[in-house]
């Protein structure tokens, strides 16, 4: 936050153009059928808002106001109200997102184990600053709030999936380098320090990719 | 000031309350391969105790007597007592109930329920179908966090099973009690752990926590009676009813009992989490648990239990343990368990000033003193950090905090005051540092 | 009954109560922004806290803890409490701002809070002046603020809809607006958007706030967030009277204020009538107010050469004395009218009777599918009902026109309608026959065939009783002055702060935009003494009385009985 800057809640566009072409803007039988499953886990309609908004989100890459407007037509609820749930809610993109979400985590244990440096890696490596996206429409960088990986840190998400635990900056660097190939990273199982103690190690058998907790870096910069 | 950091290894002359917890077994994620599979959960006994008191012709309330009776408390924050929390639903009517299991974990340090629904998710589901059990529940939502999505395919993956397998659904264990298991996913706002603006979230609506009466066992979930649980708290369910009640309350500290998920992160060596008792000795866990501070430097501050508990010196943690009594004496409370260790190094400004954003930012803006107070607050630190503050700024910063807590909707607004006041109380200096001297007499103010 | 004490007073109760709305009803006040007594209760401003406690109860025995002097010892909530939510039970004792210092305290922190980042622009708000926000900051905010930092920014001078516009950056989030929406009108276009500090109403991308009861919000706006695009920047609270009165655009008589700066009217606003309309008013109540200030004729005119020509009132009222005296029965038409009030109705058909003519009948003015089971009828009249009540009734077109190509009609007289204009007649129709018209606009179609035109005062410049669709009889006030004011109109004129409070050396009042007119209680006995009949009554109040005295369809409809939220009828279809 600047000291000096006035915070600025920004007005939506009121008409704006769509931004999924028409023909597009529509839900599979399937994918209907789902959302009609979702509805059947609550007593009233409403209560799939979420899950349909997820949907439609990872759908459509994002939530432009004819999704969200799609998505209220088909649970039958408000569009107002659908609308005020998706802007309530942070990893709803109401705005065009890059290929690759990058959200590294700044907040509390993260900002004091290098988080900070970690998206600032990120801002002069990609040329663009937090809460942008490459003008080649590949990575959008944000610094988020905890997201529940503090032993972690520093870590990150990307696109609401993956975390990617212990950043390092040339763990970074392999990374983008795998994201422009397109590659999307796999789940990570964290392993507990007594599971390493007293059964070497990872407890899942099912899992390949295993992150240790271990002592964080060293933070250069904590804001 | 000079901050004494205790002597660097384990507080000789203080006693820890979690017992012998060198020798301890783990039992919420005790080490077992591939625990998470339905397979190798039921080889370990698992589900046998929602057998034992389904088959077994338990009362219901004789569930929550014994859950009481184990003095199980809270484990997502408020530490309130489980057993007594589930006696607070109404009889038995024509309507729906509801059990919320509070996934949501946000709260900065927090990282536990994460690890033990990926590693242990059926002793959850277990924990979760008890509970109904217990409180004549047949719909349980399991809230979690959107940003865990893969645990939630995980945890949906196992629920599957489950139900496949007959112990979540219609007719469990062939008797009349049936009870389905709902995960519903959340999409970032830290407030949805609050549980009456999880109810909300739950609803389809914007979270905006509800005032309090009427209470959630009252008029909860869709208006009906409902319950909401911490993750772990649920957890420990199946637990206290293979285990015992008195197994339960004799472990770790008496006045809040039981085994408990530590979440350490921050400047030691080996953070992550960790089994213990209650009672842990905070120093027991960073020097010998955690195996001592990075790089060797000397502790300056510890806080014990997610973002909004409030920041302990190193110098107050002298035989201070993880229990509700200790840590109130010392002037922190248990919270999460997610403890953050900070070192020497640690510019205590900037870190508030992280914290007040967390705070600002993650407000619903329902209502006054916190929509409007968490923004002033993080300005004022912020102002003071970059060396434009005075002390004036300080003594509002306190009067701020007054503003806030205890009046407003939810706990959010004295989450966000309690770190301010009391990291501006305990580490002053750093704050005075950064301050210039106040030109502006007291008395003026700006005009409104 | 049970008791509850509020700063040391002790009063009984009964029923359920939430504490706010028990004090707003003894009169108290205590001071909110969110709470609305129409609609769900989020407590979210936190304006109204209250220290609460109940008495202190032995748990052993059950009986009450006493103090030394034999006092109940009271326990008090370790929190203070918001006195909207609460509801009132038996030995609760409640402290306000006026008995502990605690409550003040936080009600003035709560407004420093609220404040910082409003942007204080009162000086060029609509609210100001009758601003809840402004006057609680006032009277229980702090003297200056200590806030300073930029603002919040929001989007400002947006419009919602067509009616309604939003300045987000004076919003306080009270979310009255989004719950009318959702729980009033049920229109759901509202909704706050964003979080926390950045939160404001809005409708969502391509949705128009365009909810035909939209303007309600801007009356329960506690800030000036939302004002009215026809009404903003028009006139300073302080420059207007409010009068109480009802609308006329429908057979609802919704209750109102009408607004008057400089004799026009300027705005039109909601007044609480739980037996009429709530709280609310329909959009198109409050809309084209310049209906009552433009194209208004000033002064009588009376034909002579084949012209309208201008005539002084007595010329007027002698002019139609003249062609009413010698008819009689079937030689002159009455028309009365549902724009007008009762008496005025009441006032024609005593004159038709004494011409022997047949009971006037009224024009309808329908428009089917318009009503909507709410505030909006498909009657766009406010008097049918009370027509009816009078014996009279809507005219058949077809009749008329037969008996005025019969050739005996010498006389139409038509009270504040236009039977051309509305298609009843047609002009040609009125080609061989005398006309006298009241009329109230120079738009009126049927002016161009009238002998005598005799300009009416409306609704907002009469006094006078209305019947609603219900049955239920109201009372109008004039709100703005005509010229030659009559005293009674003097004596019920709504009035504004400078009338209040100014001194009569302030040269504050205007002569502008006053229109010559006469109501018709005053014109009609004027023309009725030019024929022999004595209808003179001291003022319309005295006609009422004479009405619900005479007749049993308005017993009971006295002016000290229907004040200001009038009475029920008893159900009729009774013919006077």
């Amino acid at each position: 936050m600047d000291l000096h800057e006035p915070e600025v809640a920004k007005l939506p566009p009121r008409n704006p153009e769509p931004q999924v072409d028409p023909d597009a803007l529509v839900f599979s039988a399937e994918e209907k059928e789902r959302i009609a499953g979702y509805q059947k886990r609550y007593p009233t309609a409403e209560g799939a808002i979420m899950r349909a908004l997820w949907l439609a989100q990872e759908k459509f890459g994002f939530l432009p106001p004819e999704v969200i407007r799609l998505v209220a037509d088909e649970l039958g609820v408000p569009y107002a109200s659908a609308y005020g749930v998706a802007t309530f809610y942070t990893q709803y993109y109401k705005e065009k997102v890059g290929r690759f979400v990058l959200d590294v985590c700044t907040c509390f244990s993260c900002q004091l184990c290098g988080g900070v440096d970690m998206l600032h890696h990120l801002e002069s490596k990609l040329g663009v600053k937090a809460g942008e996206t490459t003008a080649d429409g590949m990575f959008t960088i944000q610094g988020v709030e905890c997201l529940g990986a503090c032993g972690s840190a520093p870590m990150m998400q990307v696109t609401n999936g993956p975390y990617i635990y212990n950043l390092t900056e040339d763990k970074l660097d392999e990374l983008i380098e795998a994201m422009r190939a397109g590659s999307m990273p796999g789940f990570t199982s964290v392993t507990l320090p007594q599971d390493e103690d007293e059964m070497g190690g990872n407890r899942r058998t099912d899992i390949d990719e295993v992150a240790v907790y271990q002592t964080p870096p060293v933070a250069r910069e904590i804001d | 000031m000079e901050v004494t950091s205790s002597s660097g290894t384990s507080s000789g002359k203080a006693t820890s309350n979690a017992g012998n917890w060198k020798e301890y077994e783990r039992v919420l994620l005790p080490p077992v391969k591939d625990l998470h599979k339905l397979d190798v959960y039921e080889d370990k006994g698992g589900y046998a105790a929602l057998r034992e008191v389904l088959t077994g012709k338990w009362e219901p309330a004789t569930v929550a007597d014994t859950v009481k009776a184990s003095g199980l408390r809270g484990r997502g924050g408020a530490s309130f007592n489980t057993g007594l929390k589930w006696t607070f639903m109404p009889p038995v009517d024509d309507g729906p109930r509801y059990l919320c299991c509070n996934g949501d974990e946000s709260e900065p340090g927090t990282f536990k329920d994460r690890q033990l629904m990926e590693y242990n998710p059926h002793l959850v589901f277990e924990g979760i179908l008890i509970a109904c059990y217990a409180m004549s529940i047949t719909t349980c939502y399991l809230y979690i966090r959107g940003e865990y999505a893969d645990w939630i395919t995980h945890m949906e993956r196992e629920l599957e099973k489950a139900y496949a397998r007959g112990y979540v659904g219609k007719n469990i264990f062939g008797t009349d009690f049936s009870t389905d298991i709902v995960i519903h996913k959340g999409a970032g706002a830290y407030i949805c752990g609050e549980e009456t603006s999880l109810m909300e979230s739950l609803e389809g609506k914007r979270a905006y926590p509800r005032i309090k009466p009427p209470f959630p066992a009252q008029f909860g979930c869709w208006g009906r009676p409902t319950t909401i649980n911490n993750v772990e708290t649920l957890a420990c369910v199946p637990l206290i009813i293979s285990r015992g009640a008195d197994w339960f309350a004799g472990l770790g500290a008496k006045t809040l009992p039981g085994p408990v998920l530590y979440g350490i992160s921050g400047h030691v060596n080996r953070p992550g989490v960790y089994e213990y008792p209650t009672g842990m000795l905070i120093s027991d866990l960073i020097y010998d648990v955690c195996r001592g501070m990075r790089n060797d430097k000397k502790l300056k501050a510890v806080v014990p239990g997610g973002s909004s508990t409030p920041p302990l010196r190193a110098d107050m943690i002298d035989g201070i343990c993880m229990d509700a009594d200790s840590l109130r004496e010392a002037g922190s409370m248990m919270g999460t368990a997610g403890m953050l260790v900070m070192d020497e190094d640690t510019d205590m400004v900037k870190w508030l000033r992280r914290v007040s954003h967390f705070y600002h930012h993650e407000s619903c803006g329902q209502c006054t003193p916190c929509r409007e107070g968490t923004g002033w607050l993080e300005r004022l630190v912020a102002k003071i950090d970059e060396g434009e503050g005075n002390l004036r700024d300080l003594d509002l910063l306190i009067d701020l905090c007054s503003e806030m807590e205890g009046r407003t909707v939810c706990a959010l607004a004295d989450a966000a005051a309690w770190p301010v006041r009391y990291t501006l109380d305990r580490f002053r200096d750093e704050f005075e540092a950064k301050c210039r001297p106040s030109s502006v007499p007291v008395t003026q103010l700006v005009t409104a | 009954m049970p008791k509850v004490t509020i700063d040391n007073e002790v009063l009984e109760f009964d029923g359920q109560h939430k504490l706010l709305q028990l004090c707003l009803d003894r009169g108290q006040e205590l001071p909110h922004f969110c709470y609305h007594p129409a609609m769900s209760v989020p407590a979210n401003c936190r304006q109204c806290l209250v220290k609460v406690g109940m008495p202190k109860v032995d748990r052993a025995t059950r009986e009450p803890v006493l103090d030394e002097d034999g006092n109940p010892v009271i326990q008090y909530f370790p929190k203070l409490q918001t006195s909207c939510s609460l509801d009132v039970t038996d030995g609760m004792v409640v402290h306000t701002h006026r008995t502990d210092e605690l409550v003040s305290r936080a009600q003035r922190d709560n407004l420093e809070l609220l404040l910082i980042n409003h942007p204080l622009d009162c000086p060029i708000c609509d609210q100001a002046g009758h601003c809840p926000l402004q006057n609680q900051a006032y009277k229980y905010g702090p003297e200056g603020s200590r806030f300073e930092f930029r603002k919040v920014k929001k989007p400002k001078a947006v419009p919602l809809g067509p009616r309604v516009m939003l300045d987000g950056e004076r919003c306080i989030n009270c979310t009255r607006c989004v719950r009318f929406t959702d729980e009033i009108s049920k229109s759901h276009q509202l909704t706050i958007i964003g979080r926390g500090v950045r939160n404001y109403p809005m409708t969502p991308p391509g949705m128009e706030f365009d909810d035909p009861y939209s303007m309600n919000v801007i009356d329960i706006c506690p800030v000036g967030a939302l004002t009215s695009i026809d009404f903003r920047f028009k006139a300073r609270a302080w420059e207007v009277s409010k009068t109480p009165s009802i609308t006329a655009t429908n057979a609802k008589g919704s209750n109102c204020f009408y607004w008057v700066k400089d004799n026009r009217i300027v705005n039109v606003t909601a007044r609480e009538n739980a037996d009429v309309n709530g709280f609310w008013l329909p959009d198109e109540d409050r809309l084209n107010t310049d209906r009552f200030n433009d194209n208004r004729p000033d002064g009588p005119k009376v034909r002579m050469g084949g012209q309208l020509v201008d005539a002084s009132w007595d010329e007027a009222y002698d002019a139609a004395g003249a062609l009413l005296r010698g008819v009689t029965g079937k030689d002159v038409l009455f028309i009365g009218s549902a724009h007008a009030s009762v008496e005025d109705n009441y006032l024609l058909t005593r004159l038709a009777a004494h011409l022997n003519a047949d009971a006037p009948v009224y024009v309808p003015h329908v428009v089917a599918g318009a009503d909507d089971d709410w505030l909006v009828t498909d009657d766009k009249t406010p008097n049918a009902a009370g027509c009816e009540r009078l014996g009279i009734h809507p005219a058949d077109p077809a009749v008329l026109k037969s008996r005025l190509a019969s050739g005996d009609v010498k006389v139409v007289y038509v009270m504040d309608d236009d039977p051309v204009g509305a298609g009843v007649l047609a002009a040609n129709d009125l080609d061989d026959v005398a006309v006298i018209l009241h009329h109230s606009h120079t738009t009126n179609t049927t002016l161009a065939s009238a002998d005598v035109a005799l300009p009416s005062a409306m609704i907002v410049e009469t006094i006078g009783t209305f019947v609603n669709t219900d049955g239920h009889a109201q009372r109008v006030r004039p709100a703005k002055a005509i010229k030659g004011v009559n005293r009674s109109l003097m004596m019920e004129m709504g009035k504004s702060r400078l009338d209040e409070h100014a001194t009569p050396f302030d040269r504050w009042s205007v002569e502008d935009n006053k229109v010559s007119c006469q109501p018709g209680w005053e014109a009609l006995p004027a023309i009725a003494g030019r024929v022999s009949l004595d209808l003179k009554f001291k003022g319309p109040k005295q006609v009422m009385a004479q009405v619900a005295a005479d007749h049993s369809a308005f017993e009971g409809a006295t002016y000290e009985a229907m004040g200001l939220s009038g009475v029920r009828l008893v159900e009729s279809g009774a013919v006077v």
